[in-house]
């Protein structure tokens, strides 16, 4: 890890963004009424495929770890700044009701010409902006409850294996959960 | 059969897609040590642009400050790159498929109109949560999600939960 | 579709039964942030200069103290009974083994608090109990205990006790040059180089 030399890391990054986003795009999201179909259950490709990336780059890290080809615990994860975290998903959140995008998927959406996610991106930016001048007021909750580089396993307890096992099997349980309330539910045409 | 494919209407099976998507996300953890992004790319071009047009002002906020004097900071211009390669990869299976077209994707019951501004005022408010949650869906969510970060998964449970409730008050927009 | 879809199902559940079964990394040895941030807030992890100067008069056995500075600035000077481990290899093995000491209050103390607090902060994340910061490290020290200030005629009975205890306690110390010299093994001029820079602290101080 990490023994690329410099100048390549950029080509590098443009290459997996390239995988991302085609991978995003051929499975749909570049359509905000395909992505908000999960919210409506007439649609579970979001869940589908957040959920089997999330397990499947998991399982590779697990088992590369195990091998010695890969150490899980030099893997970056980002700070956890408790009441931060919440109101900024909870603002998501509404962002993407209103939007039907977050800003991988409106790239994506830009990508092949869908106006309403060139606005979206476009509104990213605004939001940004506007977040960074009215810095001052948010500065108190940003920087609160700074719980470091925080696990989700270790906050319950459990071992990181235990947790890896369960959500995969969570998230097995979820596809056979959502393909029963789709067949359950009015078909909507998008 | 190729007719299908390319008429617009043909997306991969979800699965695959999240496979494919799994294996870039590994490969990214294993190549860099961290995960995919998407909002940083936004933030970073955000102060880059504040910088140029204002430096004194970009200096003095203590939210720019931040990322500008930790200057050379490897991962803005990674991101920036990584995006423009989403936009690249985006397009190109958007040819294979045949979806390259410009327009507004709306429901029926609103106007093109409704959903722009709509889109809009989503895309401002998703700017801002995303810089107090310090990550949005690819990168605190997904890449969170599968290395256990607990802001990562607790930032989507936020997202999603949230995402529900006020798509059943605005679903008009939708359906 | 269905039967694919099952077996699909079935190889990502078995190949996560197979981490389960992975040896899980030892992260409970690190201790948690939170936790982290609450004992660094803790005010009890400081102990008082008087406090150690105390139980070394008393010589209490439980007491390791610890001394974090280079090992040259740890031969200039020394609080007595004091060993030396050096903040960068507090980590190595031989260290960790004489940290580990269950039974002992482990106490860091530098010159002043910055790296006494380092290395304390570094031996919280490894786990170690029952560790401590001797506040104002060497310079409080040798300003209370070596020049301790006599109080004025109108102070406190509790304020000139102590004052009287720190000259006791100096005089422990230094008070004749084989004692200065008993507790380092070593060469003889190094020794006589304690004593001369005790003695004239001392000279130039209350004892």
């Amino acid at each position: 890890m990490g023994v690329i030399p410099e100048t390549w890391n950029n080509v590098i990054a443009l290459l997996l963004g390239v995988g991302f986003g085609f991978s995003l795009e051929a499975s749909g999201f570049s359509s905000s009424r395909k992505i908000m179909g999960t919210f409506f259950a007439y649609d579970f490709v979001v869940l589908r495929v957040f959920f089997t990336a999330a397990i499947t780059a998991m399982t590779g890290i697990f088992y590369f770890d195990y091998m010695g080809w890969m150490d899980m615990s030099m893997l970056y994860i980002n700070p956890y700044y408790v009441m931060s975290a919440i109101v900024g998903g909870i603002i998501m959140g509404f962002g993407f009701a209103l939007g039907g995008f977050c800003p991988g998927t409106s790239f994506t959406g830009v990508a092949i010409g869908k106006i309403d996610a060139m606005v979206f991106s476009g509104g990213l930016f605004i939001g940004v902006f506007i977040f960074s001048e009215l810095y001052p007021l948010f500065q108190g909750l940003y920087n609160s409850q700074n719980m470091g580089n925080a696990t989700i396993y270790e906050m319950l307890g459990m071992k990181s294996t235990v947790f890896g096992f369960l959500l995969i099997v969570a998230a097995v349980g979820m596809f056979y959960g959502a393909a029963f309330v789709e067949k359950k539910v009015k078909k909507v045409e998008y | 059969m190729a007719k299908n494919k390319r008429d617009g209407t043909f997306y991969i099976n979800p699965y695959l897609g999240g496979v494919l998507l799994g294996l870039v996300l590994f490969s990214t953890y294993y190549i860099t040590g961290r995960g995919l992004g998407a909002s940083g790319a936004v933030k970073s071009s955000v102060v880059s642009a504040v910088h140029t047009v204002a430096p004194a002002h970009a200096e003095e906020n203590k939210y720019y400050s931040k990322f500008l004097s930790d200057d050379a900071s490897p991962m803005s211009n990674w991101l920036v790159f990584e995006v423009i390669g989403v936009i690249a990869g985006g397009f190109l299976s958007g040819t294979l498929y045949g979806r390259l077209k410009f327009k507004v994707e709306h429901s029926p019951k609103i106007t093109s109109r409704t959903r722009l501004i709509a889109a809009l005022a989503g895309g401002i408010l998703f700017g801002i949560g995303s810089q107090f949650a310090r990550g949005c869906t690819s990168g605190a969510a997904l890449s969170g999600m599968a290395v256990h970060s607990a802001s990562g998964i607790i930032t989507m449970l936020a997202i999603f939960g949230s995402a529900y409730l006020f798509s059943w008050i605005f679903k008009r927009l939708w359906i | 579709m269905n039967k694919r879809y099952l077996l699909l199902a079935g190889i990502i559940i078995a190949l996560g039964v197979g981490i389960l079964f992975m040896p899980a990394k030892d992260t409970a040895k690190q201790t948690q942030p939170a936790l982290l941030l609450a004992a660094i807030d803790d005010p009890s992890r400081f102990l008082s200069t008087d406090d150690i100067t105390d139980r070394l008069v008393k010589k209490d056995p439980a007491l390791l103290l610890i001394d974090v500075r280079p090992a040259s600035q740890f031969k200039t000077f020394s609080i007595p009974g004091a060993i030396n481990i050096p903040v960068d290899s507090l980590l190595s093995a031989s260290a960790q083994e004489t940290l580990n000491q269950k039974e002992m209050d482990k106490v860091f103390y530098s010159n002043a608090d910055v790296t006494s607090d380092q290395a304390w902060i570094i031996s919280k994340r490894t786990g170690l109990q029952r560790i401590y910061v001797m506040q104002g490290g060497v310079n409080q020290w040798f300003s209370t205990i070596v020049k301790a200030e006599k109080p004025a005629e109108t102070a406190s009975g509790s304020a000139l006790e102590l004052y009287q205890f720190r000259i006791a306690a100096c005089q422990h110390f230094f008070g004749s040059p084989e004692m200065a010299a008993t507790p380092k093994a070593g060469a003889e001029k190094k020794m006589v180089k304690v004593v001369k820079k005790a003695s004239g602290a001392a000279s130039g101080g209350g004892c």
